[in-house]
């Protein structure tokens, strides 16, 4: 049996001296162990329900519970230790002066005993592949390796459920593939809950849920497959149209009838193969 | 205006354990009235490259010639003022570099300081900001209050003020989402067209690459391995592959459709446009 690790009910917040509700009466559950991407345009809201998960903000009504505890002011110490984040600019978040301080910070605040966070810091690191980095400066790293340096330094803390904050959004395109592959990792090995709020098409594509937030308010919350069919729409949503959709929008202008259906690329590529055998 | 690099070579701390050889008997053009993509891996040389266009950093040795002014090793930075107005660099997120009070002030920075009066300085930065896409009623409030998207359009606006004749743009689209990423994109084309600049476009994003550029040069550990039109960089996936450089999407896609040994095509796509035609073509035409 499956447990939900997030259940947000009527979930409502408005930031001082704005009219409008930054998020309005969201309901969400997330299953133990899922991978669920969060998209939208820019303040659409997405940030706002993070920050509240986390109880870096307190909501207007509604309520959050996090491994069936309710978020309050007395739980949020407890609360917080189920919740590592990774936000967008890896440079603004480091603290240690190597690779190897920096992850165990976290650790140290934590008050973990020096035996168990030697031991804790180099799996994290492994386990993104930046143990032979350990003695490094962090700020004279890649992108890429910033953001698995940042990764680790939450995965010390063993928490259940990752929220990466567009954390692939300043990489280059080798770097995003990276983290992408690393989070792929982390959720199908080592079972943790990821929230990726993003706006990439490829990380979105490989969560088992997306759920579509549109100026606070959800919009959809179904398979990849199915939100992609939004198609020339989604760019409203923050995210871009998927290859195989663009390009049946082209062909389509050639008077070609093509499947209404979202395709993935190779999908795609058998399609086209199956139309021009039947000629 | 032309620019070119005759055997450039850059070395960083030279002289010391951290000598470092950044760009290594670099020769190369960058065509007058071109949208000139440069494209190679992180540390391959482009950023150095790019700094030696305005004379930022000069050669350890060889020459950079920009518009009749050349530089080299010797060239003294107060020789340089003059072709500052003619190359104007956006460097990544540069909206770090926004302080004034008001959007006019802070884009008006750059013409005031090359003597303008205050008057005639603001009414650039107003065109600026209509060039620019920055809606009016912005103009009087604080750079710091924008969206990302926004705050690098005024940073922009800002460098434009000085009336460049070549706009370099070191990534300029990282961290915006991907209506923000084309919206950018077609601003710098819109510029390119109707205000006939030179465009230097740093990037790691092939289908900017294919949509956008004329020209692209390909840095790989600070030399130079190609310098050639988009069409003929991408037209050998092996070559691209042995040098860990992707393709743009619709080309990848049309290798995967020729694999298949069921389409083939002559000329090879580099834009969906492209790709969704010679697809029809064959599927007008039948299989193979």
């Amino acid at each position: 049996m499956e447990e939900p690790i997030i259940e947000i009910s009527d979930l409502s917040f408005k930031y001082p001296q704005q009219k409008r509700e930054a998020l309005s009466h969201l309901d969400l559950t997330v299953t133990s162990g899922e991978w669920v991407a969060v998209i939208g345009h820019n303040g659409s809201g997405k940030s706002t329900l993070a920050k509240l998960v986390d109880g870096l903000l307190v909501p207007e009504t509604g309520t959050v519970k996090i491994a069936g505890v309710s978020l309050t002011s007395e739980t949020l110490w407890d609360i917080r230790k189920n919740i590592g984040m990774v936000f967008q600019n890896p440079d603004n978040q480091f603290v240690g002066a190597n690779v190897e301080e920096d992850v165990a910070f976290g650790l140290e605040n934590q008050g973990v005993p020096r035996e168990q966070m030697i031991e804790r810091v180099r799996s994290a690191l492994e386990s993104v592949g930046m143990w032979d980095f350990a003695q490094h400066e962090p700020a004279r790293l890649s992108g890429g390796q910033k953001q698995r340096v940042a990764l680790a330094g939450v995965i010390a803390l063993r928490p259940k459920i990752i929220i990466m904050d567009e954390a692939t959004s300043m990489l280059d395109p080798e770097g995003r593939k990276e983290i992408i592959q690393l989070i792929k990792n982390l959720n199908q090995k080592n079972g943790f809950t990821v929230i990726s709020i993003t706006h990439d098409i490829e990380e979105a594509s490989l969560a088992e849920r997306v759920v579509v937030i549109d100026d606070g308010v959800l919009v959809q919350n179904d398979k990849p497959e199915n939100v992609f069919q939004r198609g020339a729409a989604l760019i409203e949503s923050g995210l871009d149209i998927p290859f195989s959709e663009k390009l049946k929008n082209e062909i389509k202008n050639y008077g070609i009838e093509v499947p209404q259906e979202y395709l993935t690329e190779k999908g795609m590529v058998d399609w086209l193969c199956q139309f021009i055998s039947k000629k | 205006m032309s620019i070119h690099f005759e055997k450039v070579n850059y070395i960083y701390q030279a002289g010391t354990p951290f000598e470092h050889q950044a760009l290594k008997n670099v020769t190369v053009s960058i065509p007058k009235g071109s949208y000139t993509a440069i494209i190679g891996h992180t540390g391959s040389g482009k950023s150095t490259l790019l700094q030696h266009l305005n004379g930022l950093l000069k050669p350890s040795s060889g020459h950079v010639t920009v518009a009749d002014k050349e530089i080299t090793s010797t060239t003294k930075n107060k020789e340089l003022g003059e072709l500052r107005k003619h190359v104007g660099i956006v460097f990544q997120f540069p909206e770090a570099q926004l302080f004034e009070e008001t959007v006019v002030k802070d884009i008006a920075f750059a013409p005031k300081n090359f003597g303008k009066t205050q008057e005639e300085a603001e009414k650039i930065a107003i065109e600026m900001a209509d060039l620019v896409g920055l809606p009016d009623n912005i103009l009087n409030g604080s750079p710091f209050e924008l969206s990302g998207g926004q705050m690098r359009r005024v940073a922009i606006a800002g460098i434009l003020a000085m009336k460049p004749d070549v706009l370099v743009l070191d990534e300029p689209t990282a961290g915006l989402d991907p209506k923000g990423r084309l919206e950018m994109m077609q601003m710098f084309e819109k510029l390119h067209q109707r205000q006939q600049l030179t465009i230097v476009l740093v990037t790691h994003q092939m289908d900017d690459v294919a949509n956008y550029a004329s020209h692209t040069i390909v840095l790989e550990k600070g030399e130079v391995i190609a310098a050639a039109p988009p069409k003929e960089v991408f037209k050998n996936p092996q070559w691209l592959l042995e040098h860990h450089l992707a393709l743009p999407k619709a080309t990848k896609f049309a290798y995967e459709l020729q694999k298949t040994g069921k389409f083939s095509f002559d000329k090879m796509p580099l834009t969906e446009k492209d790709l969704a035609a010679a697809i029809a073509n064959s599927l007008k035409r039948g299989g193979n």
